[in-house]
């Protein structure tokens, strides 16, 4: 079974560079270390240093499409699964009016998210071929799912936007990234569940004061892990 | 940064002023403009800040309130998932470049904008730490409110330290007067919702003016935050989680809609919610 891997995104070999220019500190944690040994006193829950620290290198235009595509292809699976649950028919009431809107949504992103590539003279990933393995034909396997690829969305969009050149970009990615957010909490909230956690055990703050960003890395492997791209 | 007690006096921090008709000033901690001791009056000094005008009425609460009224959630996703919806055009991302000011990143503007994140998380802690006490709120409600009350006090103590931490100084927090919005549930429930929209697109209409990419991180993991807040609240009250007709950029709520810092600051000032300092 092929699994996504950084090569099939990484069309112009942007993320790989960025992983090899990686180097050292990350900016956090140098304040970290900067203001320990300046002796300045941090305060008790000061947000620097808090979050987990990314490693990134400098952002550039190149590496802007990478993310894009990085975005898309989320995109593309997140579609594609609601897409296909609705196609099944087994959905009613509230979390088949709630996937309705939230395709809409998806598709709208797609099509805003390749049409920024080509602005951009970029070239967008095809869209993967998915074997969602009943997860979305199957009620309560669905919604389940759904909370997690939701919450995977925010944290893989929060794991870019430092990583962001163009300032155009980064305020869409804002405005898709809050969408996600709430697509996670409105899910968790019909299924009963808490809206600031993701299904998972580790990924928002015990308290859910914070959201947490998690590299591309660990998103793919975790995308690769289910499976659902061909 | 680590502050250095050595370095040039920082100017002091944004603070947003109740006077009415009078332009913004923002005064140092010491400023007693009338005081007929000249220590004192020499202690005022002023910065520009965007102007701030002053409207009559709740107007803009309302407006907003009226737009999803009337709406149960799932009539709303009805309608929103048959109905039209834009479709947008291929150009929609990247036309959002020409209303993006080129302005000059700072640590200086980042303290403003970090004392502005903070006035709007002291507004939201302070409005569900009485609407606790007043709202007489039970089962769900209670259990989302603590929880929403809790995450916002978080945002203010880590706030307050990462304003310290990059050499700014906190603003003093505000009297406020929720003007009865926290006695009642469904009155409490409606400002909520207007509140921690009004908070996404507020963190949304700064990310682009952010030079520290700490602080980016950090106002996006928090920015997620009010929107789950923002779709927890819609959930309680029956309405669409996403599309807040004066919230989103596209009719069907596919994007947020960032604000500037100027409009929410206006729009603060409608609610009558800040007495003073």
């Amino acid at each position: 079974m092929s699994l996504p891997n950084i090569e099939t995104l990484d069309i112009d070999g942007a993320i790989r560079e960025a992983e090899l220019a990686v180097a050292g500190d990350t900016r956090a944690s140098f304040f970290r270390k900067a203001a320990v040994g300046g002796g300045a006193v941090l305060g008790s829950g000061a947000i620097l240093g808090m979050l987990p620290t990314l490693a990134h290198a400098a952002p550039s235009a190149k590496q802007d499409i990478a993310i894009l595509n990085y975005a898309l292809t989320l995109e593309y699976l997140e579609a594609a699964f609601y897409d296909g649950a609705i196609k099944s028919g087994n959905l009613k009431g509230e979390v088949k009016q709630f996937t309705q809107l939230v395709l809409k949504h998806e598709n709208i992103h797609v099509k805003a998210l390749k049409a920024t590539i080509k602005a951009l003279n970029g070239k967008a990933v095809a869209e993967p071929k998915f074997n969602f393995k009943g997860t979305n034909t199957n009620p309560a396997k669905f919604v389940a799912t759904s909370l997690v690829l939701e919450n995977t969305g925010v944290h893989a969009y929060l794991g870019q936007v430092t990583r962001i050149q163009n300032p155009a970009i980064l305020k869409a990615a804002g405005a898709i990234l809050t969408t996600e957010a709430r697509h996670a909490a409105a899910i968790a909230a019909v299924i009963g569940k808490s809206p600031f956690r993701d299904g998972t055990k580790t990924s928002v703050t015990p308290d859910g004061a914070f959201d947490v960003p998690f590299s591309m890395k660990r998103v793919l492997k975790a995308v690769g892990k289910t499976g659902f791209i061909k | 940064m680590p502050s250095d007690a050595r370095r040039p006096a920082i100017p002091p921090a944004a603070r947003l002023s109740a006077n009415r008709g009078r332009d913004r000033l923002i005064r140092s901690p010491g400023c007693r403009a009338n005081s007929t001791n000249p220590d004192n009056r020499s202690e005022c000094k002023t910065m520009s800040l965007p102007n701030i005008e002053i409207l009559d009425t709740d107007g803009a609460i309302r407006d907003a309130e009226a737009a999803v009224a009337g709406d149960t959630r799932s009539a709303f996703f009805r309608k929103a998932a048959v109905g039209g919806g834009a479709v947008l055009s291929s150009g929609a991302i990247m036309a959002m470049l020409p209303d993006l000011a080129m302005a000059r990143k700072s640590t200086k503007q980042d303290i403003e904008i970090l004392n502005f994140a903070y006035t709007l998380e002291l507004l939201e802690a302070a409005f569900y730490e009485e609407a606790i006490r007043k709202a007489d709120l039970s089962g769900d409600d209670l259990k989302l409110t603590r929880l929403l009350r809790s995450h916002e006090a978080t945002h203010v103590s880590a706030l307050k330290a990462t304003i310290r931490q990059f050499g700014g100084k906190p603003i003093s927090p505000p009297k406020f007067d929720f003007r009865g919005t926290t006695s009642d549930r469904k009155k409490f429930i409606d400002t909520a919702y207007v509140l921690e929209n009004t908070g996404v697109s507020a963190y949304l209409g700064q990310a682009t003016r952010i030079k520290s990419d700490a602080l980016l991180a950090a106002a996006a993991s928090i920015v997620t935050i009010e929107a789950r807040h923002a779709a927890a609240i819609a959930v309680l009250r029956g309405s669409s989680p996403f599309n807040e007709s004066d919230n989103s950029v596209t009719p069907d709520g596919a994007f947020d809609r960032a604000r500037s810092m100027k409009r929410i600051l206006k729009a603060l000032d409608q609610t009558n919610f800040i007495k003073g300092f």
